[in-house]
C-alpha cells in the first residue's frame, strides 16, 4: 500500500539526492555552527570534534568493510552535530562511548544513513546524557543561532529540511512561550532551540515523510520539547530538543502510516 | 539424542534467551547486580530441573485436555517451596529479588520446556534438558548481570574494581546500566554476537527494501 510514497529508489530518482550528496550538503550547512563552536569554546572543542569524527568514521569504515557497503562518510555529520551539542569539558572516553553507541545503534545497524529510525546525533547525545548522569548539554548562543541560519536556508532550498516541520514546531513553541513567559521570551526561545530544530528534529531520515504527517510530526515534537523542557526561564534546555527528537522519531512511521491511509481513503472516495 | 546433547545444546546453539527469546522479563529485572543474577539463575535452574522431572514422571497420567493447568500447578508448587526456602535461609537476597522468584511461575521457559520436552521424554533426559536450559539461561543472565554491575557501578559482586569519579578516579559509572533499557541493549548485542558467529540462527527478514535492481523494466 505504501509502495508509491515511501519507495526510496523513486524518491531518490525524483530528487537527485544520493547519500553522498546529502552528506556534502549537511556538512556545508554545519560548517558555520562548527566554526562558531570552535571560536566560542577554544582548543578543548578541537579534541571533541576530532574524537567524534574519528570515532564515527572508524565505525562507518568497519561496517562498510564487513557488510560491503560503499562509504558515504555520512557519519561525519553525526559527529559534527554531536560536537556542537555537547560542552567541551566532556572527557574523551565518554565522547567515544556516546558517539559509538549513537552512530551504531542510531544508524549503522539499520544499514546506514537513510535506513534508521532516529537521528544518529540525537541518539549519541541521548546516550551521553543517560549514561553519564548529570551531563549538561551545551546551550546555544546568539551567534550560534545566527550561524545556523545560512545552513537552514541551504537545506530548505535543497528540500532536506521540511518547512512544514519547522513551522509546526515553531508554532507550538511560540504558543507555549507566550503562555509561560510572555512575548519578551520568544527571542531567547528561538536562540536556544533553532540548532536542534534544524539538525535534529528536521532530520530528513528521522522525521515523517508525508506532507500531512510532517505537520503532525512537528506539532508532536514541539509539544514534547515543551514537556521535556526543565530549564527555568525563557530558554529551551538542549536536552529537551534531543529527547523530543528521539521520541517524536519513534512515532514518525505511525504518523506516516496514518497519513498514507488517509490519502488513500480520500482518493478512493474521489475516484471510486 | 544423547544426554550430552540435551545438556550442551541449550548453552549457545539453542539458547533459550538468545535464540528463542524466552525469559526476557526476568533477565531485565534481576540483572542490575551479579549477585542477584546468580541467585536467580540457581533458583530458575533448580525449578526447571524439578518441574521437568516431576512432569516427566507424571506424563502418562496427565489428561491432555487439562495438561497446562497441571503443569502450572506443579511449577507453582515448586516455586513456592524455593521462595519459602530463600526467605528462610537467605532473607536479604530474597528481599532484593522481591517478587521475581515468585514470578518464575510465569517464566515462559519453564512451561515451554515442560510442554515441549518433559511431556514426551523419560525422566532422566527431562531433568538433563532442564539443567541444560537452566544453564543456558544462567549463562546469559551472568553475562548481562556482570556487565551491568561493572559498567553501572564499577564493582563486581559488590567489590569495587575501579575507582569511580565520585572517589576521585577517572571512571564515571554509566547510569543507564542500572536501568532496565540497558539490559535490552546488552541482550541485543549478545543476540547479534551469537548470530554473527552462527549465521544459521539468523531469521529470514519479513520485509525487504526495494532496490534499484528490483525495478528493472
Amino acid at each position: 500500500m505504501t509502495g508509491w510514497t515511501l519507495d526510496p529508489f523513486r524518491m531518490r530518482q525524483r530528487s537527485g539526492w544520493t547519500p553522498a550528496r546529502v552528506t556534502v550538503a549537511q556538512l556545508i550547512a554545519l560548517a558555520a555552527p562548527v566554526a562558531v563552536s570552535l571560536v566560542e569554546r577554544g582548543t578543548p572543542q578541537i579534541a571533541v570534534l576530532l574524537t567524534a569524527v574519528v570515532t564515527c568514521l572508524i565505525w562507518e569504515l568497519a561496517f562498510g568493510l564487513i557488510r560491503g557497503r560503499p562509504l558515504s562518510l555520512h557519519t561525519a555529520t553525526v559527529a559534527l552535530i554531536f560536537a556542537v551539542l555537547v560542552p567541551a569539558s566532556i572527557p574523551v572516553w565518554q565522547i567515544v562511548v556516546a558517539v559509538s553507541l549513537g552512530v551504531v545503534f542510531g544508524e549503522l545497524v539499520f544499514g546506514g544513513r537513510g535506513y534508521g529510525i532516529v537521528s544518529g546525533a540525537a541518539a549519541a547525545a541521548g546516550f551521553l546524557v543517560f549514561f553519564f548522569t548529570g551531563t549538561e548539554l551545551a546551550s546555544s548562543s546568539e551567534i550560534m543561532a545566527l550561524a545556523t541560519l545560512p545552513g537552514l536556508v541551504l537545506l530548505l532550498a535543497g528540500g532536506l529540511v521540511s518547512w512544514r516541520i519547522l513551522v509546526s514546531v515553531t508554532v507550538v513553541l511560540i504558543i507555549a512561550g507566550l503562555i509561560q513567559d510572555g512575548a519578551s521570551s520568544l527571542p531567547s526561545v528561538a536562540i536556544t532551540a533553532v540548532f536542534g530544530m534544524v539538525f535534529l528534529i528536521s532530520d530528513p531520515v528521522a522525521g515523517a515523510t508525508t506532507n500531512p504527517g510532517r505537520v503532525v510530526f512537528g506539532l508532536l515534537a514541539g509539544v514534547l520539547i515543551v514537556l521535556f523542557d526543565t530549564a527555568a526561564g525563557p530558554v529551551v534546555a538542549p536536552a529537551a530538543v534531543v529527547f523530543a527528537s528521539l521520541l517524536a522519531s519513534l512515532f514518525a512511521p505511525l504518523i506516516d502510516h496514518m497519513a498514507v491511509a488517509l490519502i488513500v481513503r480520500r482518493r478512493r472516495a474521489r475516484h471510486g | 539424542m544423547s544426554l550430552h546433547h540435551h545438556l550442551t545444546a541449550p548453552l549457545i546453539g539453542n539458547n533459550p534467551v538468545t535464540l528463542q527469546i524466552l525469559g526476557i522479563c526476568s533477565a531485565l529485572a534481576v540483572t542490575t547486580t551479579l549477585s542477584t543474577a546468580i541467585t536467580m539463575s540457581v533458583a530458575l535452574t533448580v525449578v526447571l530441573c524439578l518441574s521437568n522431572g516431576v512432569i516427566s514422571l507424571m506424563r502418562h497420567h496427565i489428561p491432555p485436555s487439562i495438561r497446562l493447568i497441571i503443569q502450572i500447578t506443579i511449577v507453582a508448587s515448586i516455586v513456592i517451596v524455593i521462595d519459602q526456602f530463600m526467605q528462610a535461609f537467605m532473607f536479604e537476597m530474597s528481599k532484593r529479588l522481591s517478587i521475581f522468584v515468585g514470578l518464575i511461575v510465569t517464566n515462559c521457559l519453564v512451561l515451554g520446556r515442560a510442554e515441549a520436552f518433559a511431556m514426551r521424554n523419560p525422566v532422566l533426559p527431562s531433568v538433563v534438558d532442564g539443567l541444560g536450559n537452566g544453564l543456558g539461561y544462567s549463562l546469559v543472565l551472568l553475562i548481562v548481570g556482570a556487565l551491568r554491575e561493572f559498567l553501572g557501578t564499577g564493582a563486581l559482586m559488590g567489590v569495587p574494581l575501579v575507582t569511580t569519579a565520585a572517589d576521585g578516579g577517572w571512571f564515571q559509572p554509566l547510569g543507564l546500566m542500572q536501568l532496565a533499557p540497558s539490559a535490552f541493549f546488552i541482550l541485543g548485542l549478545l543476540v547479534w554476537l551469537v548470530r554473527a558467529m552462527r549465521p544459521e540462527q539468523v531469521e529470514q527478514p519479513e520485509f525487504r527494501l526495494r532496490t534499484s535492481e528490483d525495478r528493472r523494466p
